[in-house]
């Protein structure tokens, strides 16, 4: 069985991603099932919530978002359970590890992948990357970015069918991507606006609701009537389909914004950081990878 | 048991699959009414029966009811409580926010148990942050009316395709919008549509008497929910702990039954 486990299942690209990756899997005849704390991702693909997850004896699991320090860590952390619970959903998954791993990083019958989505908002140097049996980079240049030697393999995110829209408004703008002070989002809109964008639509979980009353505010009152919040929306379609450009301040090279945008024939501005070579990769050869790498 | 988590996903579901539902909410204010004591909020004072306290409220969330001037529109506020349908939710105020013994006043005032009770707080306190991530980006897939005060700016809504505005103490001043919003979805034969109100206690009652003319459309209570979405004021406590990131408990709290 195939079982992943993320620290963080609320509607953001990272979560898709993983709902893609088990909807993939299970559609071509592996079983496999999704574990999150929250509740977004429990009618998206074969799910379960956190509290349900147990390792057992054949399994590989793809970890994704959750700090695993060190077995001993664990064990002290598990003393401290009730009280950390209180403060970090993700505490209970580690009291799961800790009843069910040794304390030898030494796990017999169990295949344990890192999944990492993320640079600076999940640095792997914190965390003991050595438990893992191997990393799963989603981009090259994450190898260089988190400078750790370790067992890997690189594989981009599979992405979701989607067609050239039919009808496409003019000179409207979408801001697709989790809104948050990292990503610049103020910045996106301001980009949009002084191209004669009207709207701009917000396309994105919220990830910080302060950034967005401190800085995204200020702009909606500045431009009274031209910016707009959707929220993450899970169709992308619908959201192709609804802008005929799209803004991005802050580019992922792993991110499939750009890629999208060619497909819908909708017009990218923004960072162009993804790799040729990555960018062509079909589903079929990114479940390849997979397949090589799990050794399904 | 009920839980206050399992209510929000029961009625985010309902919305998802687009089957019609009504979600009214009865906060303290309401159970004052429901009480028939005096209610004035207004910037001078709270009064509450014969309590006074000092005023802290803003125009758009003055409310006055005097249960002799104002028993029709306390009678409607009671159908309003009292009716029953398949999906329509009623939101009582919860024992830990106005305590057993109000709490127990409402069952009893109500009679009969009703399934369909909920929270009245079911989007605020500990399911707010849901509400925001989770519900909110559902509102896209409907056509949504907004029936809300005058003074609210809707531009950053992208769902809207219509909405009716209320003023002071709408309850009493607006009373008869009700009829025009019934009028609007017959000439224009609405239905699957999405109604949010965020009114006061005008919402309580336009909320029954469109989920009985009209089943077919969803009316959702969201209170104070999208105030920042609409240029209003973030100053209830939940409010601030989200938008503002002050310390406060209610973004936490997970309330009882």
């Amino acid at each position: 069985m195939i079982k992943i486990v993320s620290g963080f299942s609320l509607p953001a690209g990272s979560t898709v991603a993983l709902v893609n990756l088990c909807n993939q899997l299970n559609e071509r005849g592996y079983d496999c099932i999704l574990y999150g704390p929250d509740n977004w991702h429990m009618d998206k693909c074969k799910s379960a919530k956190m509290s349900d997850f147990c390792p057992e004896n054949g399994d590989t699991i793809v970890v994704h978002n959750i700090n695993l320090f060190s077995v001993v860590e664990l064990y002290k952390i598990e003393n401290k359970f009730e009280e950390l619970r209180k403060k970090k959903r993700l505490v209970s998954l580690k009291g799961v590890f800790v009843r069910h791993f040794p304390r030898s990083r030494k796990h017999v019958g169990i295949r344990l992948i890192l999944s990492c989505q993320e640079n600076e908002l999940f640095p792997l140097r914190r965390l003991n990357y050595a438990m893992f049996d191997k990393i799963h980079y989603v981009h090259s240049s994450q190898i260089t970015y988190h400078k750790i030697m370790h067992r890997h393999f690189v594989c981009p995110n599979f992405s979701n069918h989607l067609i050239a829209s039919e009808h496409k408004p003019i000179r409207t703008a979408g801001v697709i991507g989790s809104i948050r002070q990292e990503y610049q989002t103020e910045v996106s809109i301001e980009n949009a606006l002084q191209d004669g964008m009207e709207p701009v639509i917000l396309y994105g979980y919220l990830i910080d609701p302060v950034y967005y009353y401190e800085q995204i505010v200020p702009l909606i009152k500045k431009y009274p009537g031209k910016i707009r919040f959707a929220g993450f929306i899970d169709d992308k379609q619908k959201i192709y389909d609804s802008v005929s450009d799209v803004y991005c301040t802050v580019g992922r090279a792993w991110s499939l914004v750009k890629k999208e945008c060619a497909l819908t024939n909708t017009r990218y501005h923004g960072p162009d950081t993804s790799s040729i070579e990555e960018e062509l990769m079909t589903n079929d050869q990114i479940f390849n990878v997979w397949k090589k790498e799990l050794e399904l | 048991m009920k839980n206050f988590e399992s209510d929000f996903y029961n009625v985010l579901n309902l919305l998802k699959i687009r089957e019609p539902f009504a979600f009214n909410r009865f906060s303290d204010g309401e159970l004052y009414i429901l009480q028939n004591k005096e209610l004035i909020l207004d910037a001078e004072q709270v009064k509450v029966g014969q309590t006074v306290t000092k005023g802290i409220y803003k125009e758009e969330d003055f409310k006055k009811f005097h249960p002799k001037e104002h028993s029709f529109y306390r009678d409607r506020l009671v159908d309003a409580f009292k009716f029953k349908r398949r999906n329509y939710f009623k939101g009582l105020s919860c024992r830990c926010c106005v305590g057993d013994e109000n709490f127990q006043w409402q069952l009893d005032f109500h009679g009969e148990y009703d399934r369909n009770f909920t929270w009245s707080n079911l989007f605020v306190n500990g399911n707010y942050a849901k509400f925001i991530h989770e519900m909110y980006p559902v509102f896209n897939e409907y056509k949504t009316v907004f029936i809300c005060n005058e003074n609210a700016d809707l531009s950053v809504l992208p769902f809207l395709v219509n909405d009716f505005r209320v003023g002071y103490n709408a309850m009493v001043q607006d009373y008869g919008l009700i009829e025009v919003i019934k009028s609007w979805i017959t000439e224009n034969n609405i239905e699957g549509y999405l109604f949010l109100f965020s009114a006061s206690s005008f919402s309580k009652m336009a909320i029954h008497q469109l989920y009985e003319f009209c089943d077919k459309n969803t009316y959702i209570d969201v209170g104070t929910t999208l105030n920042p979405f609409m240029n209003m004021r973030v100053d209830r406590t939940y409010l601030k702990s989200f938008w503002l990131g002050e310390k406060g408990s209610d973004i936490n709290k997970i309330c009882i039954w």
